[in-house]
């Protein structure tokens, strides 16, 4: 009979694979730590404002932009003070922002491989003891988004976004002085989910309307700053060599796992489907189309990316119910060995990770018809986006105390088992320890790589950017954190794709005297039926 | 036209020039360049671009050879000191409005000193000037950073193992830091001439760090959360610039704890509080470039006058000798004094009669001001006010 094969491995060759494993881990860490810079890097940008020489006030055409630098750049308002005549009207104020700005006497642009942009505006509002603004202040924008590419000239701004956005501006001050700036709060406002272009340019206008109320409680705006947030390529350009590195490695088990599997004379068992999905999932996370951003406009590459991560996640989680269900050696089983006893385990994930993909799909989904859009400006809006964030919360919950219950279950029966092993037969014996030893093994490799997870997520959050061990060595905290995982969790399930695969080592042939057995579990063994319902990896009981 | 003019009076005045440097030479020498403030104003600059090689000569008269080096390598450079130097301006005599001094400056004059011959004397006016002024510098340079007007800026390489050379840097690890290039560019073209050879260089150097530190120190951290579905697996981080404002208070908050210091006999190197005070400021940077004398012109402690008095810290303001009276005019000094200015009858502060007329009384007026009352604020750019005639009384310095 066939087991899996960790239990037939001998001790020597287990410890090679995992100090493999643990290897190929701390090398991982030290990849992000030592290589790659930080995931991100910013740009605080100052808007120009600029003077918009149109007097009737009509609606701004695709085609006018404004910019600060470059052949036909903007005659700046020189607007230090609010004036007491009617100087300017309000849509003749124009901020620009032009990005990325220039470095060491060189006009930079932007690569492919910065994959991202991020833009959050901050408001610079004066005090003034005549005029003080209400802390929750509405604020409208009336925002475009233009691009260029190298080789245009100057003025070839093309249109990509524009929309009129209302947000909300919480401000508070502590010291109530004239000439004080409010402390604003930041202010999301765009976000490209693809870098495709190498320059690009927003316009902002404030709006005023007396009659409909727009922007009239805003007070003295003195500034808008703009601060853009980009992946850094070199980031990227590490991950990604990560990712072409694991997918073929992963791809390749998990190709020689299904075909162990079917060589077995029975049909696979619920966790042999179940490993092979959760190495589809992680093989879905693991391809590399970061490639195909280089090349193509794919603007929906922060919305699949969520998607990957929350399809591996989602399967992680419902494999380690079943794990755990399946090394229940309860033999109450007519429909065990099927995904209908789960259900309610795993509608907790599903919930979960349902709601997680709406709340995504409402924030990023919609992001792809407007950049400017957030579900976090309007308060239905925010209501629906916490709503779905705790359901999310609350399936957590459910399915902690789901797994932790069948957790608990397990070891008591474990701790059962245990008690009865001497009287049990060589054979049975040795299937109980089997079942003992996979689950324990398993528990062990998940209980550490999730408390490594956690570990690293809360250093990564105290260091906030670098570890200095000496002047030579400099750790990037969070750039090892996410390399780290991410190759910790391809190698947890390159471990479980090798390990918990069937073995067709034989056993030494012993006569069963089971039928016999005066245990609770009398039911067990000697047809070769009931060993598929046993559990999935129906190991070493030898009953031949 | 005024512009004209003084082109005009400098053409005459350029003869004299060797002459006006080698008297001024140990007073003062690295603070001519304020007077940029007020050689035309800052629209007159011609517009940003690399190829303007040509120098206002009025602004070019003001700078020492280093600074006009630097205002040619750095292109934009030259209009964001002169808005830094009108800020000081500004905020130097906003923070003073209410004192016997008031931060007034002369007309711009070759070879004079744009705050006049108080700074001949080390007094703590002295050091406010010199911290307000770097300070100043140090915020417009960040400032016109960001908005991208010199193209010259910095980026933050100092964590980064690399060498700071090329576009692929800015595509592998991008590039912030508008705050350093500022401290940078300040400790380059305001320090020039100081080289703290002597006590009145080394305060000089002391309050021009000290007005730095305080820039960097107001400087208020902003992070975004942009994970996995928003959430805070990812967090970038940036340093938001601070109100100039909060900096000319809390320099005058150090103004009125000044510390008097005298020569010290042994220089005790700082090279630790140093470090302190550049921290964000990419003073690596300046630590590869520099050599080791340049270094060294930072690491001096300053012994306090009254020895149980604790030595001045990198924030404090720092000064030599006592202030002279500010009530009487006196032209050696370039004192305007307290004739004829306003005070504030019910107070006991400075701003009041009594010490405001150093006791010589004051005449009290009636008069009726129109005045712009119940403004409202229209976004944008608009203020409406109601005019309120109110009788207000009036108290002048005899």
């Amino acid at each position: 009979m066939q087991g899996t094969i960790i239990e037939n491995l001998s001790g020597k060759k287990l410890s090679v694979l995992v100090s493999l494993l643990v290897i190929g881990q701390i090398i991982c860490f030290l990849i992000g730590g030592l290589i790659a810079p930080t995931p991100a890097s910013s740009q605080n940008i100052l808007g120009t404002q600029c003077e918009d020489i149109r007097v009737n006030g009509s609606e701004p055409g695709g085609g006018k932009w404004f910019y600060s630098r470059g052949k036909g750049a903007c005659s700046s308002v020189n607007k230090g003070n609010f004036d007491l005549d009617d100087h300017y009207l309000a849509h003749q104020v124009v901020y620009a922002f032009q990005m990325p700005i220039p470095r060491n006497n060189r006009q930079l642009d932007y690569s492919r491989w910065q994959q991202n942009l991020i833009g959050v505006l901050q408001v610079d509002i004066m005090y003034h003891s005549q005029m003080e603004i209400v802390p929750e202040t509405r604020i409208t924008l009336d925002a475009r988004l233009a691009y260029r590419n190298k080789g245009d000239p100057d003025y070839a701004w093309k249109p990509y976004a524009a929309s009129i956005e209302e947000r909300s501006l919480d401000c508070t001050i502590d010291l109530k002085t004239d000439d004080y700036i409010y402390n604003c709060s930041v202010v999301p406002l765009f976000e490209l989910g693809s870098l495709f272009h190498d320059y690009y340019l927003l316009n902002v206008r404030l709006p005023a309307d007396t009659d409909r109320n727009i922007n009239q409680g805003l007070g003295h705006v003195t500034d808008l700053w703009l601060t853009v947030i980009n992946q850094n390529g070199g980031f990227t350009k590490v991950w990604v060599s990560l990712k072409t590195i694991f997918f073929p490695i992963i791809v390749c088990v998990l190709a020689w796992y299904w075909r162990r599997v079917h060589m077995l004379s029975r049909s696979p068992a619920l966790l042999e489907y179940m490993l092979l999905v959760l190495g589809s999932a992680l093989t879905f996370l693991n391809m590399p189309l970061e490639y195909l951003t280089l090349a193509y406009d794919m603007p929906f590459m922060l919305l699949l990316g969520d998607i990957r991560q929350g399809v591996f996640y989602a399967n992680l989680l419902s494999f380690w119910l079943i794990f755990a269900g399946e090394h229940l050696m309860i033999q109450d089983s007519e429909q065990r060995n099927s995904l209908k006893c789960y259900w309610r385990h795993l509608s907790a994930v599903g919930v979960g990770c349902l709601s997680l993909f709406v709340f995504d799909m409402c924030e990023r989904g919609i992001q792809l018809r407007n950049p400017f859009y957030s579900i976090w400006v309007t308060d239905i809006g925010t209501k629906l986006a916490l709503s779905f964030i705790i359901l999310a919360g609350i399936s957590a919950g459910v399915y902690l105390m789901f797994l932790t219950y069948m957790i608990w279950k397990v070891f008591t029966n474990i701790s059962i088992k245990r008690a009865t092993l001497p009287s049990m037969s060589a054979a049975r014996r040795l299937h109980y320890e089997g079942v003992i030893y996979r689950f324990k093994f398993l528990m062990i490799a998940t209980l550490l790589c999730a408390t490594l997870t956690v570990v690293g997520f809360i250093l990564g959050q105290m260091a906030e950017g670098q570890w200095k061990w000496d002047e030579d060595l400099e750790l990037e905290v969070t750039s090892a954190f996410f390399t780290g995982v991410y190759g910790m969790w391809n190698n947890y399930i390159l471990a479980l794709l090798v390990l918990y695969a069937p073995s067709h080592k034989q056993w030494p042939i012993e006569t069963s005297d089971s039928i016999g057995e005066e245990i609770e579990f009398s039911r067990l063994p000697t047809d070769p039926n009931e060993m598929l319902s046993l559990t999935a990896f129906a190991g070493k009981t030898a009953v031949e | 036209m005024k512009l004209w003019m003084l082109i005009g009076a400098l053409a005459v005045a350029l003869p004299v020039l060797p002459a006006d440097i080698s008297r001024n030479k140990n007073r003062g020498r690295g603070s001519m360049w304020w007077g940029i403030a007020k050689a035309g104003e800052p629209n007159n600059f011609p517009p940003v671009s690399p190829a303007v090689t040509h120098m206002d000569p009025a602004i070019h008269a003001t700078l020492r050879r280093k600074q006009r080096r630097l205002a040619r390598e750095n292109p934009g450079v030259l209009m964001a000191v002169a808005r830094g130097a009108n800020q000081a301006i500004v905020e130097c005599q906003h923070q003073f409005r209410n004192r016997r001094w008031n931060c007034s400056t002369k007309n711009f004059l070759r070879g004079k000193n744009l705050f006049g011959k108080i700074v001949d004397k080390g007094c703590r006016e002295t050091a406010f000037i010199y911290a307000i002024t770097s300070a100043a510098v140090t915020h417009s340079i960040a400032r016109a950073c960001s908005e991208g007007s010199i193209q010259s800026c910095s980026c933050d390489y100092t964590h980064q193992s690399r060498a700071p050379s090329d576009v692929r840097d800015w595509e592998w690890g991008g590039c912030s830091d508008n705050i350093g290039y500022g401290f940078k560019f300040s400790r380059e073209f305001v320090d020039t001439g100081e080289r703290g050879r002597n006590l009145r260089e080394k305060m000089n150097l002391h309050n021009n760090e000290a007005g730095r530190a305080h820039v960097s120190s107001e400087m208020r951290k902003e992070c975004k959360c942009h994970g996995m579905s928003g959430s805070c697996t990812v967090k970038t981080c940036w340093m938001r610039l601070p109100n100039f404002r909060l900096v000319g208070d809390n320099l005058k908050d150090r103004f009125d704890g000044a510390s008097r210091v005298m020569v010290s006999n042994s220089d005790r190197i700082r090279g630790n509080s140093n470090m302190i005070t550049s921290n964000s400021a990419s003073n690596s940077v300046h630590g590869h470039r520099e050599g080791l004398g340049r270094k060294h012109r930072y690491n001096f402690q300053l012994k306090p006058y009254n020895p149980d008095h604790k030595s001045p810290g990198v924030k404090d303001l720092v000064y030599l000798e006592p202030s002279p009276a500010f009530c009487e005019k006196n032209p050696k000094l370039g004192i305007l004094g307290t004739h004829g200015r306003q005070c504030n009858e019910t107070s006991i502060g400075v701003d009041g009669c009594d010490l405001m007329c150093c006791g010589r009384g004051y005449k009290t007026q009636e008069v009726v001001v129109v005045e712009r009352c119940a403004c409202t604020f229209h976004w944008c750019c608009k203020v409406k006010c109601k005019l309120c005639r109110t009788k207000k009384t009036i108290h002048t310095c005899l």
